[in-house]
């Protein structure tokens, strides 16, 4: 059950990753015509502010699925990473956890910069969160990646 | 532009409060791994207790109250360049905090 919901994570994660990742580099160039039928011209030509509220709510989902496996993180995965005394891992974990709740936390002011119409006073915020939320889930997801291939949940 | 406000000032004071909650250790309950119980204290039987839930729990206590006690006169004024800074910075002080493992 519980590998099926880590694995469960991890693909809402990776959804979450391109969605976030896309909506980061879309907002932070210039918009073109996609009439070059290039790659980076249609990819410069999305929308960024379509991404606002399906991040948010998959940055949600991902969170709650991952405060689920917490526990088991604590009693199966930490207790090793303390004995084979691996401290940069077990940093990374910790790092993981004040970046998903402040991004969390952090995710009502995003949302609201990315609501139509778009506030012209909010267009640094808005660009500068998206970045945050861009790193902190790049960050989780690799340390998430690195604490399953050192111990995975099962017991 | 009275909600977009509200949303900004819950996320900047919630960001400072969960901070603060883990740097003092101001949890509002613990999860006990050992009895799988939640609470403020436990028996040494109940083993180590799970702080983080507790730390989120505090910060969006703090952020609701301020997004609706702080009056909206005083949120519609805060800067617009707070609402990045505030995060960045708590991010930042996270990074300094844990930096104590890879060192």
């Amino acid at each position: 059950m519980m590998t099926a919901l880590l694995i469960f994570h991890g693909l809402l994660a990776v959804a979450l990753l391109g969605a976030v990742t896309h909506q980061a580099l879309a907002a932070s160039v210039r918009r073109s015509e996609p009439r070059t039928r290039s790659f980076f011209a249609r990819f410069r030509a999305t929308d960024a502010s379509a991404y606002g509220t399906p991040v948010a709510v998959l940055f949600v989902v991902v969170m709650i699925v991952g405060a689920i496996l917490y526990p088991r993180y604590r009693l199966v995965v930490r207790p090793l990473l303390q004995t084979l005394d691996l401290r940069a891992a077990n940093g990374a974990f910790e790092l993981k956890e004040h970046f998903s709740a402040l991004g969390l936390m952090l995710l009502p002011a995003y949302w609201a910069c990315w609501r139509q119409p778009l506030v012209p006073a909010y267009a640094a915020a808005r660009l500068w969160l998206t970045w945050i939320v861009a790193l902190t889930v790049w960050w989780n997801f690799v340390v998430g990646q690195l604490l399953v291939s050192i111990k995975g949940l099962a017991l | 532009m009275k909600t977009q406000a509200r949303l900004m000032l819950f996320s900047m004071i919630a960001c400072v409060a969960y901070t603060l909650a883990y740097y003092f250790d101001w949890s509002l309950f613990r999860y006990y791994l050992g009895t799988g119980t939640v609470g403020l204290s436990a028996p040494s039987t109940a083993g180590a207790p799970i702080l983080w839930y507790g730390w989120l729990a505090t910060a969006v206590l703090a952020g609701l109250a301020a997004a609706f006690v702080i009056p909206r006169s005083l949120s519609a004024r805060l800067s617009p360049e707070l609402v990045w800074l505030v995060p960045s910075i708590t991010l930042l002080a996270a990074l300094m905090y844990e930096l104590r493992w890879f060192l």
